[in-house]
């Protein structure tokens, strides 16, 4: 006999079923969106959804991986780190090596039909150097002038600098349709460039997607059709969202690793120069006293960092570089080792009683790595008050703050990066206008060897070595570049400090 | 009052929460078995003789962490609580005696209030004045006043109509006599309703400030700064948010209960209830008495 089923509980049933098979549907469709009806869509959360599109104005190193989806650069850089054409195809020094020439590619234009130009790339580093809220004038302080003469672009040196190629790259020279840039408020949010994709729809601070654009200079290298860029929600529902299919790519928190791989996702660490910091100011007390710095340099434990916040994925480093890259300086390594005896003794030389010496450390979140910091500095009898302030940027870059956390995400010029963290204007130096002595004639070597001088590598790790003689910074950790993706998107280059999309396929193509 | 609410289990049963809570809140730094601010090499560890309730990510004792909190969370939603009650209170009662204009304007006032997200404008003015929980909870504290406003003025309102308090204007009784004679014992309960509420909602926005990070400065641990950093390492620990998430969860409904209990133990139909529970027959349930019993 049939079981029967009264009518309103039936029509629930229905419902219910109903229901279920949308919900599936739904979900069906988002996880299968990536390459539905051969379209490949990368859906990508990221922690840094640009705050600007304008390249001029974002400061962020993190974010420049996000805005190079839509401008390209005058060069780039390969698996090695090393300048390559982007824009350029190529370029070329004069003897005295203070004016280089770049050649641009031909029969480019911008998305909005501007054409790419030597012009169009005057114009970008003029904005560079020139607009009232660039975050980039104080990388461009080599170059006089710039002129250009059809599709060459005439760069004029104030010195010998053999580091533009490295230096005019994604980080520094993203270039902007000349045209957009004339109103540069509706460019921050309407971003118009010459990179791999096109702006479609750009929802600030939320969403942004971006189709492929055929008139890019590589596009035939360029498999996805369409990237959908959302700021990711917290970091411990990332992984939820992989693994219903809501993004197929993401960038995650080291902590979430292990449950990404348990959810059979692709984990992967991208290269980079990440590099973390405690910045001094010796200007402030106690840090006028070099054997209280001391004493902090012996009192950080740098594998308690990697252990507790990268979960291993990162590297202990005290250089600004991370190992076997060409500017890590071996012979630096490892000059204060962790011992916290010495750190103490130090501080009694100093003439601090354990537990006298106390600072404020100011940073602008609640982070687990001041705590850390607090802890160890605490150890050794320096008493450390956590303050968070919102408006951290403000006191920091005007080198106010006695102590502070510092991360960079590292430049393409390994010079650039010296002189943002050791030099007497660096933005990262708190102690500025202080920098180690015969830093500057370390850094103008480094300017007068070419990239290519078998004594290249050589002066630039004496360079490194200088800087790090300096007491304004202690170096910590190296954070990953921990990301994870479904295992329909292919590798990507292993281009350090960048992601490119260069012959990346979705499902398969 | 108290031995009213005590007179129910329900009331017997909140109160001792509560007891335990406030007991926390006093001693919970001294209980603690470590330090717990101090880091360790043992992190994201389980439950175990040396951390009953495990480890953080930084190799710290839960357990500590926990009774150290207690008396943060604690004072922020009490903090919250008692001036709302100031800042609604008394100008709910005054507002019926000063005239109009004042009454009209202490009420758009209120509306206004009411009309603000507490949260949210707690979170912008620790943007404005620093990051503290004082400044947080007082500011909570005045946008959630609207209530005691409104409790306090319409228990006031009855009685300043009822023809014995006019009998005492008329007869020359001045306004303050009147309000410590008459309004204050009318609007006591209501307004300890509100309390119990009040603290209870104290708890879960204090909580909800200390999980966003704000009003604390870290590595000070408080229950909702704990149940946030655990919910980054559920792949570790799944079951680490449960010992914040069910101290908040008793504690709200502690001050829940409690003020369902004073409501319902306040006033003649309240000592009716009372006196009933108290001379009811084991197996029989008996009819409210209107009059004796417990006072």
């Amino acid at each position: 006999m049939m079981p029967t089923t009264h009518p309103r509980r039936r029509a629930a049933l229905a419902a219910l079923a109903g229901t279920a098979s949308l919900t599936l549907a739904a979900c069906a469709g988002t996880a299968s969106s990536a390459s539905d009806g051969g379209h490949a869509t990368l859906s990508w959360a990221t922690s840094y959804f640009p705050t600007h599109w304008d390249p001029v104005v974002g400061g962020s190193g993190a974010q420049f991986r996000e805005l190079a989806l839509v401008y390209a650069s005058l060069t780039r850089t390969d698996e090695h780190g090393n300048a390559v054409p982007d824009l350029a195809k190529s370029w070329d020094y004069d003897a005295a090596g203070t004016q280089v020439t770049f050649h641009l590619r031909p029969h480019l234009t911008f998305s909005d039909g501007t054409p790419v130009d030597g012009a169009a790339v005057k114009a970008a580093i003029d904005r560079a150097k020139t607009q009232k809220d660039s975050a980039l004038f104080g990388d461009l302080t080599s170059i006089t002038s710039v002129t250009a003469h059809g599709l060459d672009v005439v760069v004029r040196l104030g010195q010998v600098d053999y580091q533009i190629p490295q230096l005019l790259g994604e980080r520094v020279l993203q270039v902007a349709s000349p045209k957009a840039a004339a109103d540069p408020a509706k460019l921050d949010q309407n971003p118009v460039g010459a990179g791999p994709f096109v702006v479609s729809r750009l929802v600030p601070g939320t969403k942004v997607t971006l189709t492929r654009n055929p008139h890019y200079w590589d596009a035939k290298d360029i498999h996805i059709d369409t990237v959908e860029l959302t700021s990711a929600p917290d970091a411990a529902t990332v992984v939820s969202g992989l693994q219903t299919g809501a993004y197929n790519f993401a960038d995650i928190d080291p902590s979430q690793a292990s449950a990404a791989k348990k959810a059979g996702l692709d984990v992967f660490v991208q290269p980079g120069f990440n590099a973390e910091n405690i910045s001094i100011n010796i200007h402030k007390k106690p840090f006028d006293n070099p054997k209280v710095v001391d004493a902090v340099r012996y009192a950080v434990n740098r594998q308690e960092f990697v252990d507790k916040l990268t979960f291993g994925y990162g590297e202990v480093t005290d250089e600004p570089f991370p190992k076997g890259y060409v500017a890590y300086d071996p012979q630096s390594e490892n000059r204060y080792p962790y011992d916290p005896a010495k750190a103490e003794q130090l501080l009694a030389e100093a003439g601090y009683r354990p537990g006298a010496v106390k600072v404020d450390l100011v940073i602008p979140a609640a982070s687990p790595e001041a705590e850390i910091v607090q802890s160890q500095l605490g150890a050794v009898g320096i008493g450390v008050t956590i303050t968070v302030d919102k408006n951290w940027a403000t006191p920091f870059f005007a080198k106010d703050l006695a102590l502070s956390l510092y991360g960079t995400t590292g430049r393409d010029s390994a010079v650039q990066t010296l002189t943002a963290h050791f030099g007497p204007n660096g933005p990262l130096n708190l102690s500025s206008p202080y920098e180690p002595a015969g830093f500057e004639a370390a850094v103008a070597k480094v300017r007068r060897t070419p990239l290519g001088s078998p004594d290249y590598a050589k002066v630039l790790q004496a360079a490194t070595r200088t800087g790090l003689q300096s007491r304004a910074l202690v170096f910590t950790y190296s954070d990953p570049n921990l990301y994870a993706k479904s295992k329909d998107v292919s590798a990507l280059p292993t281009n350090p400090g960048h992601l490119d999309l260069t012959g990346v396929t979705v499902g398969g193509r | 009052m108290l031995r009213r609410v005590l007179s129910l289990p329900s009331g017997r049963l909140a109160i001792g929460v509560l007891v335990l809570v406030a007991a926390l809140a006093v001693l919970g730094p001294v209980l603690a078995p470590q330090d717990p601010l101090a880091t360790s090499g043992t992190t994201l560890a389980g439950v175990s003789g040396s951390h009953w309730l495990g480890t953080d990510n930084l190799g710290r004792d839960v357990l500590s962490r926990l009774l150290a909190g207690s008396r943060v969370s604690v004072l922020g939603s009490v903090e919250v609580a008692l001036v709302a009650l100031v800042v609604g209170a008394v100008p709910g009662i005054l507002s019926v005696y000063l005239g109009r204009t004042i009454e009209w304007l202490s009420l758009r006032l209120a509306d206004t209030l009411v009309a603000l997200p507490f949260l949210l404008f707690a979170v912008a003015v620790t943007a404005l004045l620093g990051n503290g929980l004082t400044q947080a909870m007082v500011v909570t504290g005045v946008l959630v006043s609207p209530l005691f406003y409104r409790v306090s003025r319409a228990a006031t309102l009855t009685v300043a109509r009822s023809a014995y308090v006019e009998s005492a204007v008329v007869a020359g009784a001045s306004i303050g006599w009147v309000v410590r004679r008459h309004v204050w014992v009318k609007v006591l309960p209501p307004v300890a309703v509100a309390l119990a509420q009040t603290v209870g909602t104290g708890f879960v926005i204090v909580s909800s400030l200390t999980f966003l990070g704000i009003g604390v400065q870290p590595p000070a641990p408080t229950w909702g700064g704990l149940l946030a950093s655990d919910l980054g390492f559920l792949a570790y620990q799944p079951w680490a948010p449960l010992a914040p998430a069910l101290l908040i969860m008793a504690t709200v409904w502690a001050c829940n209960v409690l003020a369902d209990v004073v409501r319902d133990v306040s006033g003649e139909a309240g000592r009716a209830l009372v006196a009933a529970r108290g001379s009811r027959p084991p197996t029989h349930p008996s009819t409210p008495r209107t009059s004796g019993g417990v006072s």
